[in-house]
């Protein structure tokens, strides 16, 4: 009996707590809280060329523990910029940290003053879908965010609506994100085979190479109705995060050509943490790669590069669109 | 047929037997801690509320018996800022099988085994949209002891309890270091998501303090505490939930 109860004890002994050091809650704590959640979390610091430890120099020296809130919230966000990145956000209460040059800093390609010529008043609305059949009996749908569902009936529907067209224009110009389920949900119904279209994988550990193999994403056909013809998918730099990761999806499909600009990016998923004072930061955690394993962070290239003109928006035409309708008509 | 009828006999002896056993449900409050670096760094605190029953089974002519609890522990949490919310909810079932040794010390019963925990679980960060909550679940093979002593004060009756769960084995789920829960679940990709533990790196344990005061020859009366101390560090990532509390309960003698 004694030796069992010795045994309880030495296990009692060996019981250790499992702590996480906290930083302070002052200035000078959460900046070294919110630059070590980016050292230890952040998936591109290498695909980017950063070195983190240099930046962490820099702004070191900007921040004091009497400085207010609003210069703390400055110097972090400028940190932030760095990364060069629109997955990369700080939350507080009175303002958000941004990076938005990617798109900001470019020609938006996406008028709704236009769209609203083509779409009209009695456009039809199925889910996230806004479609309808144009004067040259060509398919138009809008997807304005993947984080709007889109359900299994919705896309029936919809391919049902359009299916004597010639073709569809899918646009999803200034489409920012939302869930991936709903760009896997749609891009399944314009394959008709298993399509590999890209990579995925994720950090294992604190260091910046610390990252699992890159595991094959595939595209399975929609059991549903499937759109055979040709589609032409409208991009510009406001397609970001998931909508980015649809355009690398709809790359694959043998049936569709990419028109408009080239899209924002953002192809690394996002996680959030929280400082001690509070606020949240959210950043990159795990990269996804194209099927030739290239990066499209930084977006991805249409098959035709499309710009709207004065002339044509003088005219009440949208140059994209219309350069599509060329490409399904002929 | 003088068998059959030995048999028969044997075995009524033996449901009667093992129909002893007392039936606890306690209602506690206390405070609670949670730690998930999966969600963030930051330690989160608050108060939860906890439902227990156990049912232990005696059986006077074997030297085993068993004890099944049933431990349903639900939490707010908020971090230091106040700005941030966790709700936690845990289920833990615990099946102890424990051999009775003679008693010693004018009464004090001690028994000592090994119980299965199963716990299943949840983190909810209400805050955040991309990575907002954390599943938990783990099979755990925990040794355990009891001591059971019984007293009287001016008359009255009441019998002490402690117990005891350490460490040892098991297997616990976990997302990888960075991986997201969409990886996992809608793409399938499986990266060292089952994981073996032990106590260095599951180092949790549990313990009951509880005074019964039989307040008629069926019924008692039940004050507690519960400490559950159950944390773990595997795939690089860092977890606790500290729950302290003070139940109130009945218990029923069968």
């Amino acid at each position: 009996m004694s030796k069992l109860f010795y045994l309880l004890f030495a296990l009692l002994l060996c019981t250790s707590c499992v702590k996480e050091d906290e930083q302070p809650d002052t200035p000078t704590g959460n900046f070294e809280a919110l630059w070590q959640i980016i050292d230890e979390h952040y998936c591109f610091f290498d695909y980017k060329d950063i070195d983190w430890n240099h930046i962490y120099n820099i702004y070191k020296v900007r921040v004091s523990d009497n400085m207010s809130r609003e210069q703390l919230f400055e110097v972090l966000t400028d940190m932030l910029s760095e990364l060069r990145d629109g997955h990369v956000n700080l939350y507080t209460a009175f303002d958000n940290g941004r990076y938005w040059s990617w798109y900001e800093d470019y020609p938006t390609n996406f008028s709704d003053t236009l769209q609203r010529r083509y779409l009209g008043t009695d456009y039809r609305i199925a889910g996230g879908l806004r479609y309808r059949i144009l004067d040259d009996n060509i398919g138009y749908v809008y997807y304005g965010s993947f984080s709007s569902g889109v359900g299994e009936g919705n896309l029936d529907e919809v391919i049902q609506y359009l299916m004597f067209c010639q073709g569809m224009i899918l646009d999803i110009r200034s489409n920012g994100g939302g869930d991936l389920t709903n760009a896997e949900k749609l891009a399944a119904r314009f394959c008709n085979e298993k399509t590999l279209v890209g990579y995925m994988q994720h950090k294992t550990g604190k260091g910046h190479n610390d990252f699992s193999a890159q595991e094959p994403q595939y595209i399975e056909p929609s059991s549903n109705l499937r759109w055979q013809k040709k589609v032409v998918l409208l991009t510009n730099r406001g397609v970001f995060s998931a909508a980015n990761e649809f355009t690398t999806y709809m790359k694959c499909m043998p049936q569709c050509t990419v028109v408009g600009d080239h899209t924002g990016g953002g192809s690394g998923l996002p996680f959030t943490a929280s400082l001690p004072n509070g606020w949240t930061v959210r950043f990159s955690a795990c990269p996804t790669y194209d099927r030739d394993h290239n990066q499209t962070e930084f977006g991805i290239e249409p098959d035709y590069n499309v710009s709207l003109t004065d002339e044509d928006f003088a005219k009440g035409k949208d140059t994209i669109i219309e350069f599509a309708r060329n490409i399904l008509v002929n | 047929m003088k068998i059959l009828n030995s048999i028969l006999f044997v075995l009524c002896f033996a449901a009667t037997a093992a129909n002893a056993q007392n039936k606890s449900h306690m209602i506690g409050i206390g405070p609670t801690k949670v730690l998930d670096t999966y969600l963030t760094p930051e330690n989160f605190s608050g108060t939860g509320l906890t439902y227990l029953y156990i049912k232990e089974q005696y059986d006077s002519t074997r030297h085993w018996s068993n004890t099944i609890e049933h431990e349903v522990d639900l939490s707010n949490t908020h971090d230091r800022s106040d700005n941030i919310n966790d709700l936690e909810i845990t289920y833990n079932l615990y099946w102890a099988r424990y051999y009775n040794f003679r008693p010693v010390f004018n009464g004090l019963k001690l028994q000592a085994g090994v119980a299965a925990n199963l716990c299943t679980g949840a983190i909810y960060n209400m805050t955040s949209s991309n990575n907002p909550a954390q599943a938990r679940a783990a099979l755990n093979i925990m040794p355990s002891a009891t001591a059971t002593y019984g007293f009287r004060i001016s008359n009255q009756r009441f019998t002490a309890r402690y117990e005891l769960n350490l460490p040892l084995l098991g297997v616990m789920f976990s997302p990888n270091y960075g991986q997201s829960y969409y990886e996992i679940f809608s793409r399938g990709n499986y990266d060292h998501n089952i994981v073996p533990t032990t106590f260095i790196s599951a180092p949790t344990f549990r313990q009951l303090a509880s005074v019964d005061w039989h307040c008629s020859k069926k019924w008692a009366l039940r004050l507690a505490y519960l400490g559950n101390y159950q944390q773990a560090q595997v795939n690089n990532l860092k977890q606790h939930t500290y729950t302290h509390r003070i139940l109130l309960g009945i218990t029923r003698n069968l």
